[in-house]
């Protein structure tokens, strides 16, 4: 039953993350939301039972946090309406 | 180290980071049969330590993989997976048949275990060298375009 509470409340910090970035004006931001996003999926693996997919899941989501701050220098910081 | 990192959080967290991933990517190399991990992560989080020595110093850091070298190294780990592979065929089995490489062991699972650790240690090569030329790419052209 604890269980499946904790994965509920993940999965709603899940959607609730995603509505953050889509809704989100500032990129640097949504690429912060996008790693706390990434975060959250790593526990949602490692509650379902798989350790190599949420290893993966988090090195991945170092890198590309690194790789997309690396490209947000190229274009501007706040997307248009 | 002659230079200084640029301030006193990023001088401690380099120190105490860096090493530590090194450290943790081969583990997981090493170790990947028996725990979760693997050839991928362990490429991914020693280009972690490279890319954050970039981060911290600069492109002239010290502890660094340059442009050229960097797609070289990345070839040269394809290199070792093709050739694990290959070797067997000269010696009667199939692509990637472990227990017909060249080495004589106590038993079969020991050939099988060298086998494996070639394999990752070209897809660990091959993965590290390749995000450290993405990371490279971003680089260079976001500064000749300023």
């Amino acid at each position: 039953m604890q269980i499946l509470v904790i994965e509920a409340v993940l999965l709603l910090f899940l959607i609730a993350t995603t509505i953050a970035i889509i809704m989100c004006r500032d990129l640097l931001a949504t690429i912060v939301m996008f790693s706390v996003f990434s975060f959250c999926a790593v526990l949602a693996y490692l509650m379902m039972g798989a350790p190599d997919v949420a290893f993966t899941e988090a090195v991945i989501s170092t890198i590309s946090t690194i790789f997309m701050v690396a490209a947000l220098r190229k274009i501007s910081r706040w997307c248009k309406k | 180290m002659g230079k200084p990192f640029g301030g006193v959080v990023l001088n401690s967290a380099f120190r105490v980071i860096v090493p530590f991933t090194i450290v943790y990517g081969v583990y997981v190399l090493t170790h990947g049969e028996f725990s979760p991990g693997g050839g991928f992560q362990a490429g991914a989080l020693l280009a972690i330590g490279i890319v954050l020595a970039r981060l911290v110093q600069g492109q002239d850091a010290k502890f660094n993989v340059k442009g050229k070298h960097a797609v070289m190294l990345a070839g040269i780990g394809a290199f070792i997976y093709a050739a694990t592979g290959f070797l067997p065929l000269f010696f009667g089995g199939n692509f990637l048949e472990y227990s017909c490489l060249p080495v004589h062991m106590h038993e079969a699972a020991e050939v099988h275990a060298l086998g494996i650790l070639m394999i990752e240690i070209g897809v660990t090569l091959t993965v590290m060298m390749t995000i450290i030329d993405i990371m490279d790419a971003l680089i260079r052209e976001s500064d000749s375009d300023e």
